[in-house]
């Protein structure tokens, strides 16, 4: 994968579209957790919705370089 | 043994308790200095780590967004990228089309912070801060941008980078150590409000009324259902609690403008009648009201939580079933001697008292259901959505912020055209700053009076920092040692709310001017230029409020009671269908912009007050009354009679509240009485169903009342004449 893209002519950090992608996952993940109710079963949620988006950020980022 | 544990326990006690006082105050304060602390410290090593132009930039940002509660902190810091991101893509609009022209660039600058000042009085809370960073951002983009064009692209990025740092160490930090929910903070605000207003209910009596209406507790109730409105949207952003909850939440607010209301316009009915009317009819209006106030305690006291308000809603469920047969009971009991005007004032009052009822019933029916977690849909299938508090504000008053915000850039500007002054730049930064932040303040003059106290303050810790303590600094541990004190001091200004100003004045000049950016960057000239810049321009801004005087002058109120009265104009003459919760949201908003502070209580206010109550109280029984008119049916030349009188009424009221004088009051009092004469006649009755007949009669003679009341709004500018009894039931 090119560590950088093109947008518009400004070269931009590939980097930062997979946070933009690993934002949107995780809003959805967050959305389908609390329709199943997982969050019951969860002691600090803010914790746990920030622990799923670096895992998700560091797998993406991973698979870039 | 026993005896010596129990002495024990009671030397512990005071301990003990001042342990729980400090966990409840204290503790937050520090709790929270130290979360500002962490994030400034977070966003200031990422931005070193990713070698941004200026980390100034991040640690401002978590300043700025950081505040107790998460969800203000996301709302916030959502509405601040936003702003800075309109902000920055206009910046680079004017740049590339007037980037040679200073004086045309200055000018279309101008005219954008004029604008943005505009939206920022247009909007309220998070919305009216994302129009002022769209306004000062393009000073901290396109300023620099003139001076080295090629470079725009380049300061625009870096800027939103760092934006974007200080909001995610700013969120995440708020979100994770020790969050402090926005449920809570909602929870005791509608507990609370429910416990003032049943405080309210239960000290009504017949010796009260005759006293004049207490504007604070007015006051509080309308800036109550505007903040309750920001809480509710701020814990949206939390995401814990279930879209149903939200709603109730929202119904709760729409509901509690309508009791209110209600239980004023019957304070008001009562008041009247104890004046002028037989005492018979208001002690009989009194007796079906008195067992509400057993009905809405319970031990003697008011209700504290929503299990308890469940009771209650029960109890007045019943109480309202059993309403209709008092109220003939009641009727029957009243002497013979009465004459038909008193009898109405009866039929008038207990008209009001159901309708009073029926609101708190439903506003304590939603307060008991917030409780039950498990979602109760029922109400919120059938309910209509609550109308949505919109915007309503003065265009003139608007306008003028906005000429005030352009002025301001244009003074500074000037000083750096013409003085050739180095630090030009750094005073429209500032200027433009202070002029816009502040102008949705409810008393803008004082603010900048703290801003620039705070200005001074962080110039001195500025000074200290950057010329004592950054030289001898080595390494990030020490970096983050020499910005602690000021920032912790900061902090702790901004959590009292006396002395928040000064908190972010210190904040918004220290972080500005700190001395480093990828290495160690102070220089005590331009460090000594700035800091005058700085000075200059907030007191610029300073004597601008004062000049354009928008809030607490004498101006601005005469032009909202003006605003104020047009609402009923409206409702007397727009088209149908009129919502009576929307003319509350308006007159409700009107008030607040005026005065978002609760302790303001000075003559001039008492009058806004009084409009503001004569406008909801007139304002709903017009619509009311022509909701009823719809009803009257023009198949014969006798009903379109009566229809042509009541549009008569309307338009004379219009009239009445367009421009205020006695003669149109009488002839506003003539028209309705002519109106209740004509519905006497045995003809038309017959044609009127009984219950339109009642309510059309009673809502007339409600408006009538009102109208003749000596004590209302109306009698500042419309006086009533001496002779008054004659005209008023010559009828």
């Amino acid at each position: 994968m090119p560590r950088e893209i093109a947008l518009l002519d400004a070269l931009v950090p590939t980097l930062l579209f997979a946070f933009l992608i690993s934002v949107f996952l995780s809003w959805a993940l967050d959305w389908l957790f609390a329709r199943v109710g997982l969050y019951r079963h969860i002691w600090y949620r803010a914790l746990f919705r920030f622990a799923v988006f670096i895992c998700m950020f560091s797998a993406l980022g991973l698979l870039i370089y | 043994m026993a005896a010596s544990t129990f002495r024990k326990s009671r030397l512990l006690l005071p301990l003990r308790s001042a342990l729980r006082d400090w966990r409840r105050e204290d503790a937050q304060t520090f709790i929270y200095i130290i979360k500002v602390l962490i994030a400034c410290l977070l966003a200031m090593w990422l931005s070193l780590r990713f070698e941004l132009d200026q980390p100034r930039t991040a640690m401002l940002t978590v300043a700025i967004v950081m505040q107790s509660r998460t969800g203000m902190v996301f709302a916030k810091s959502y509405y601040r990228l936003l702003g800075s991101i309109v902000g920055i893509i206009v910046s680079f609009v004017l740049v590339a089309m007037f980037a040679q022209e200073r004086v045309l660039f200055l000018l279309s600058m101008a005219i954008w912070i004029g604008f943005c000042t505009a939206g920022s009085m247009v909007f309220r809370h998070h919305q009216s801060y994302a129009f002022v960073l769209a306004g000062y951002t393009i000073c901290i983009v396109g300023l620099p941008a003139t001076i080295y064009p090629e470079l725009t692209f380049s300061i625009g990025v870096t800027r939103i980078s760092e934006i974007m740092i200080g909001l995610i160490s700013a969120s995440l930090i708020s979100d994770l150590i020790f969050p402090q929910r926005m449920g809570e903070v909602l929870t005791a605000a509608v507990r609370r409000r429910f416990k003032d207003f049943s405080d309210l209910l239960r000290s009504m009596s017949i010796e009260k009324i005759s006293g004049p209406s207490s504007i604070s507790a007015t006051l509080r109730i309308v800036s109550d259902v505007f903040e309750l409105e920001t809480f509710r949207a701020s814990s949206g952003l939390e995401n814990d609690e279930s879209r149903a909850y939200r709603f109730r939440l929202s119904m709760l607010n729409s509901e509690f403008m309508s009791v209110s209301t209600s239980f004023h316009t019957l304070e008001q009915l009562l008041r009247r009648q104890h004046a002028t009317g037989h005492p018979v009819v208001v002690s009989a209006l009194f007796n079906i009201y008195k067992p509400l106030k057993e009905i809405i305690s319970i031990d003697n006291r008011s209700v504290n939580t929503e299990v308890e308000a469940q009771q209650i809603a029960a109890a007045l469920k019943a109480f309202r079933a059993t309403l209709p047969q008092q109220l003939s009971a009641i009727r029957k009991n009243l002497p013979d001697g009465l004459i038909a005007v008193e009898r109405l004032d009866f039929e008038t009052g207990a008209e009001l008292l159901q309708r009073f009822i029926d609101e708190l019933y439903a506003y304590t029916s939603t307060y008991a259901s917030l409780s039950d977690e498990n979602t109760d849909n029922r109400k919120d299938d059938i309910a209509e959505h609550p109308p949505r508090l919109g915007m309503h504000f003065d265009p003139l008053a608007v306008s003028l912020a906005g000429v005030r915000g352009a002025l301001s850039l244009g003074a500074m500007a000037c000083l750096w055209i013409f003085a050739d002054w180095r630090s030009g730049v750094e005073a429209i930064t500032i200027g433009i700053i202070t002029s816009t932040l502040f102008a949705s303040s409810p008393n803008p003059s004082k603010t900048v009076k703290q801003f620039i106290i705070g200005a001074l303050l962080g110039t001195v810790l500025v000074y200290l920092c950057n010329f004592q303590m950054l030289p001898q600094a080595q390494g990030f541990l020490m970096l983050s040692i020499a910005v602690t004190p000021a920032i912790a001091l900061a902090a702790w200004l901004t959590t009292r709310p006396a002395v928040a100003t000064i908190g972010s004045g210190i904040f918004i000049i220290f972080l500005m001017h700190i001395g480093f950016n990828s290495a160690y960057s102070a220089n005590p000239i331009v460090f000594m230029n700035d800091a005058l810049a700085d000075l200059l321009a907030i007191a610029t801004s300073g004597i601008l409020y004062a000049l354009i005087d928008l809030t607490t002058s004498r101006w601005s109120r005469v032009r909202v009671s003006k605003a104020l009265r047009e609402l009923v104009v409206s409702a007397c003459l727009d088209a149908l269908p009129q919502h009576p919760a929307r003319l509350e949201a308006r007159a409700r908003d009107l008030i607040q912009r005026l005065s978002s502070d609760r302790h303001v209580a000075d003559t001039q206010d008492k009058e806004v007050i009084d409009w503001l109550l004569s406008t909801l109280e007139i304002g709903r029984a017009v619509i009311e009354l022509r909701d009823q008119m719809n009803e009257v049916k023009v198949s014969e030349v006798r009903d379109s009679a009566i229809r042509q009188q009541l549009v008569a009424c309307l338009e004379s009221i219009a009239e009445l509240y367009a421009s205020p004088s006695t003669s149109n009051r009488m002839l506003a009092i003539a028209a309705i009485n002519n109106a209740a004469t004509m519905l006497e006649d045995i003809a038309i009755i017959a044609n009127l169903t009984q219950f339109t007949h009642h309510q059309l009669l009673t809502m007339l003679h409600f408006i009538r009342c009102a109208l003749l009341d000596e004590d209302s709004a109306l009698s500042l500018q419309a006086p009533m004449p001496s002779n008054r009894q004659d005209i008023a039931y010559a009828a």
